[in-house]
């Protein structure tokens, strides 16, 4: 009944504020506030409080009472406070794997001039606690488990706190969406496809000039250090030194290799060969129906290839 | 929430807290429920020391057996010494089984309620002030439990804790003066086993009174209205004594309803007499009362003001009273013989001697001015340390000691009345009192207890007779210490060398005093008071709420924005748009701020071309970069600086000769 309420209260909050566009900062008007179990305690001892001053007619009494009283309503304020103007941002796009964690980077911003203290995050099921420091921001960092390949949107998050005192529990929602590519569980039998030619790029032979076979136009995810500086630095169009040796013997992730297979075995297959292949520092390049990702190396090329084999089959986002 | 269990520091400090709000409570519990919680609370931290729990077993034996023992005291959990002790001992119990944080939370609520039980009946300032103490820290604790992560120092929780308790205090101030206060209990109070009364009993034996003469302590304030009387008429009545058995004088017991009516003669006094509690039913007036203002209080026929129940909180009575008084009405038998009656065959000497004096003097008046004339005839000497007095009492005082303080006299001389068939009682009360002429009221103290005399003249009605003033003079014109020789043990002699020190202590008594009238005593009436101050007519209960209502919208409305001041980015763009008035002012005259330029860069650049405003310049530029960049809070605030820039006007060109002089109009 309570999962209920708080699933009901989620959808009104976010029919009532709308879409967010991240970074967004925290508004009055989005921040609600209950007293906790232990506010709720703390009430009940305050009302008895009240009227054992009221019936003993001792105005010490009611004074010491109505100044705890005070205390608990200044204390909501604070709470309250300590949400508020807070700045929130997050790393839209995280890879991961089924089964395993998305780790979505939220960075907390505090411009003001009062620390937050124990401000927590929660996604889902995961939550992550940060205080941050006066005008100062931090990160946290919040592992959500996902389980299915494809793409895990989150559309809420939920920033709350406590402090002080631990009375009131004062929360808010952030409607922002988190995207997540969920790349298929690696694992597979096959080992990896050797390249045509020569066993493996051998790093010395790379930065040899020897080999070297010309420029070729720019395009992402090419290794740094084989980027053409001196054209760029001319004044040209970003260039790509090529080398015989990457141009001619690229090694192809094939999706017909691996006839016989059912479909996710073939994806779990392919984005184990895509993390051997980039730990190994290979120049490789993928070829599944419908796609084909051109030889290349690097963290954004990696990223490109994992992302293909996450959505193989799902609609891609617009 | 990322560990729930407690550490060894959480305890102790809890414990610490708890302790200080039961040092509250140290003379009204039981001994032995402050030993139990002290002992719970150490085995408790001495097995978290070393890391261990306490067993269940121990923790629900104990409960059982102290739950037990409270019963067997107090026979109720009712009644608030019995639910202090209740609370402290679950308080006790509670920490046995602090686990987990839940358990502390209980604790700090019941060190909230336990702290406020002992304000219930407390009245003093310093309580107060103690009681709000222990509560930041316990504020504090809480603070440095709930938090997570790195948690702060104790230094900053109470910082923390302290800044929101400051903040409360208009709240509270508003909620504690318009909340409306009820005229009486919502339900009964029980009454609470208290310790023996101060002050006058309803009995007197020899040395009763002298030991009260040695006592500092407060009995009772006076103000009055008007007039004051004279010190020969400042006798204060308390219990009336009738029953005397050769030693001992004891109130009588067979009420007779029905005071003869007594004709007041000269003039009415009316007062407000302010009593300290003192534990039993009677309440000290101006001999005669006449009228006073306290519902339930009856006149007793022998004319002493009695309430229901003891007196055993603070007791504002505004009373009116006659010194001189008359009674022309017969006085009935039981009370002639009641105050005729000696016990026989005790103080044999005493009884010859008043028979044989009787005969020579048969007319009452003589009589009694035969007997007072023995006392300053004879070697009678006044003094507080009498002889100890066998059974025979009066006997022995009259013919062997001859020493002895006012309640020999007046025990004699009431006995010496009864053996001539002259009606008469003796009255104990107080006499005479200190003026504090600080605050135009008189503070009466147990030193000014007196005993005196009252005989029945035929036509005249009851007659106050003070046999010590016929021995002391000096102690009713002028009180104890002129009326003792110096060599007497008086407590209170010192203070009257040093007349500075008897200035602070009148000072400091009319602080007390104040602090009674205007925060203890603060009721229904002074609420309709302070209403009618601000002029709002015919002020009553439901104005009061709207009132109450409205100056609580306008508290949270300040508390709002003094809590949110210091988030406000509003405040940074009035810095902002202040520079920027700065550097356009600046402009007006030949030099505006360059794109690049920084403040400091600025002000420089200023500085070389026209050293006249160099130094405001420079002032207000730094100003600006440590109230926009500085981590450590600047010297002045933005609004400072905004007015002080403002105020900058600089002038388009430089006065001639005396460029190198700064502009009048500066910075700060």
């Amino acid at each position: 009944m309570r999962q209920a309420a708080i699933r009901q209260l989620r959808a009104w909050a976010a029919r009532r504020h709308g879409r967010d566009s991240l970074p967004i900062k925290i508004s009055r008007r989005r921040i609600y506030i209950l007293p906790t179990r232990f506010g709720l305690m703390l009430a009940f001892v305050l009302v008895a409080m009240m009227i054992a001053g009221l019936n003993y007619n001792s105005n010490l009494g009611l004074a010491f009472a109505f100044l705890m009283v005070s205390v608990a309503l200044v204390t909501m304020h604070h709470c309250n406070r300590n949400l508020l103007g807070l700045q929130v941002d997050v790393t839209t796009e995280v890879d991961a794997f089924a089964g395993r964690e998305a780790s979505f980077e939220f960075v907390l911003r505090n411009d003001s001039n009062v620390e937050r203290r124990d401000v927590e995050i929660c996604c889902m099921t995961a939550a992550g606690m940060r205080s941050v420091a006066a005008k100062s921001s931090e990160s946290v960092p919040v592992a959500v488990p996902v389980t299915q390949r494809g793409m895990s949107r989150i559309d809420q998050f939920e920033l709350r706190t406590r402090y002080p005192f631990g009375w009131f529990h004062a929360w808010t929602y952030v409607q922002g969406s988190l995207t997540a590519y969920v790349a298929p569980s690696p694992h597979g039998n096959r080992t990896l496809p050797a390249v045509g030619g020569v066993g493996s790029v051998d790093r010395g032979a790379l930065a040899g000039d020897e080999d070297f076979a010309g420029l070729r136009a720019y395009e992402p995810g090419v290794p740094l250090k084989h980027m053409a500086w001196k054209v760029l630095a001319r004044g040209g169009e970003a260039a790509v030194q090529s080398y015989t040796s990457l141009a001619s013997q690229p090694e192809w992730l094939e999706w017909s290799s691996l006839e016989g297979q059912d479909t996710e075995t073939r994806l779990s297959q392919l984005c184990l060969w895509v993390l051997e292949s980039e730990a190994a520092q290979r120049v490789f390049g993928l070829r599944i129906p419908g796609k084909e990702i051109p030889p290349a190396r690097g963290a954004a090329h990696r990223f490109a290839c994992l992302r293909a084999l996450a959505i193989y089959g799902i609609a891609e986002p617009r | 929430m990322s560990s729930d269990s407690v550490s060894y520091q959480q305890l102790l400090g809890i414990f610490a807290c708890l302790a200080l709000a039961l040092v509250a409570h140290l003379e009204s519990l039981p001994v032995w429920v402050l030993a139990a919680v002290g002992v719970s609370g150490g085995i408790r931290l001495l097995l978290a020391r070393y890391g261990r729990p306490v067993p269940r077993s121990a923790r629900l034996g104990v409960a059982a057996l102290a739950i037990a023992l409270l019963f067997l005291q107090f026979h109720t959990f009712n009644g608030l010494s019995a639910g202090t002790a209740l609370l402290a001992l679950m308080a006790g119990l509670k920490l046995l089984e602090t686990d987990t944080r839940r358990d502390i939370y209980v604790i700090t609520l019941i060190i909230y309620f336990v702290s406020l039980s002992a304000l219930l009946e407390g009245e003093s300032f310093w309580l107060l002030a103690y009681l709000i103490g222990v509560c930041w820290l316990t504020a504090a604790t809480l603070l440095r439990l709930t938090t997570t992560l790195p948690v702060p120092d104790w230094r900053r929780c109470l910082r923390y804790s302290g800044r929101i308790l400051s903040q409360a205090l208009p709240l509270a101030l508003v909620f504690w003066l318009l909340f409306p206060r009820f005229s009486g209990p919502l339900w009964h109070i029980p009454d609470t086993g208290h310790s023996a009364g101060s002050g006058l009993s309803d009995s007197m034996s020899p040395g009763d009174i002298d030991q009260l003469a040695l006592s500092d302590e407060v009995a009772f304030r006076v103000r009055f209205a008007a007039a004051t009387p004279s010190p020969q008429d400042r006798y204060w009545r308390g219990p009336v004594l009738h029953d005397f058995d050769g030693r001992t004088w004891r109130r009588s017991h067979s009420t007779t309803p029905g005071a003869p009516p007594l004709q007041p003669q000269g003039p009415a006094y009316r007062y407000t007499v302010s009593l300290e509690p003192h534990q039993h039913n009677w309440i000290y007036t101006l001999d005669w009362p006449s009228r006073w203002d306290l519902p339930g209080a009856t006149l007793t026929a022998d004319y002493t003001l009695v309430q229901q129940g003891p007196v055993s909180r603070p007791l504002d009575v505004d009373a009116t009273s006659y010194t001189r008084v008359q009674s022309s009405a017969p006085l009935s038998d039981p009370l002639r013989t009641r105050d005729t009656r000696l016990s026989p065959g005790r103080n044999p000497r005493a009884v010859q001697f008043a028979q044989t004096l009787r005969s020579e003097h048969p007319d009452d008046m003589e009589y009694v001015r035969a007997v007072l004339s023995l006392f300053t005839q004879q070697p009678f000497y006044y003094t507080l340390t009498p002889p100890k007095l066998p059974r025979d009492s009066v006997d022995a005082f009259l013919f062997d000691t001859k020493r002895g303080f006012c309640e020999h006299y007046a025990s004699a001389f009431a006995m010496l009345m009864r053996a001539a068939g002259i009606p008469s009682h003796v009255v104990t009360g107080y006499q005479g009192g200190t003026f504090n002429r600080f605050a135009d009221y008189w503070i009466v103290r147990q030193s000014d207890a007196h005993a005196w005399d009252e005989v029945w003249i035929e036509g005249r009605g009851w007659m106050r007779i003070d046999p010590t003033a016929a021995i002391a003079p000096g102690r009713i014109e002028q009180g104890l210490n002129d009326a003792l020789s110096a060599d007497e043990p008086l407590v209170s002699r010192w203070q009257r060398r040093s007349a500075w020190f008897a200035d602070v202590r009148l000072r400091l008594d009319a602080l007390r005093q104040l602090w009674r009238g205007r925060i203890l005593f603060f009721d229904q009436e002074s609420q309709h008071k302070l209403l009618e101050w601000l002029n709002i007519p015919e002020p009553d209960g439901q104005k009061l709420v709207l009132l109450l209502t409205a100056a609580l919208t306008l508290v949270l409305c300040w508390l709002t924005w003094q809590v949110r001041r210091e988030i406000d980015p509003v405040r940074k763009e009035l810095l902002i748009r202040a520079y920027a008035r700065l550097c356009s002012k600046l402009a007006a005259v030949g030099m505006p701020r360059l794109a690049h330029e920084g403040a400091e860069d600025y002000a420089a650049r200023v500085a070389e071309r026209r050293p006249d405003l160099g130094s405001a310049v420079t002032a207000l530029c730094r100003h600006y970069s440590s109230l926009r960049y500085a981590a450590a809070p600047a010297r002045i605030t933005i609004n400072q600086f905004d007015a002080a820039v403002r105020a900058f006007r600089p002038k388009a060109k430089p006065a001639r000769g005396q460029s190198s002089t700064p502009q009048d109009s500066r910075a700060s």
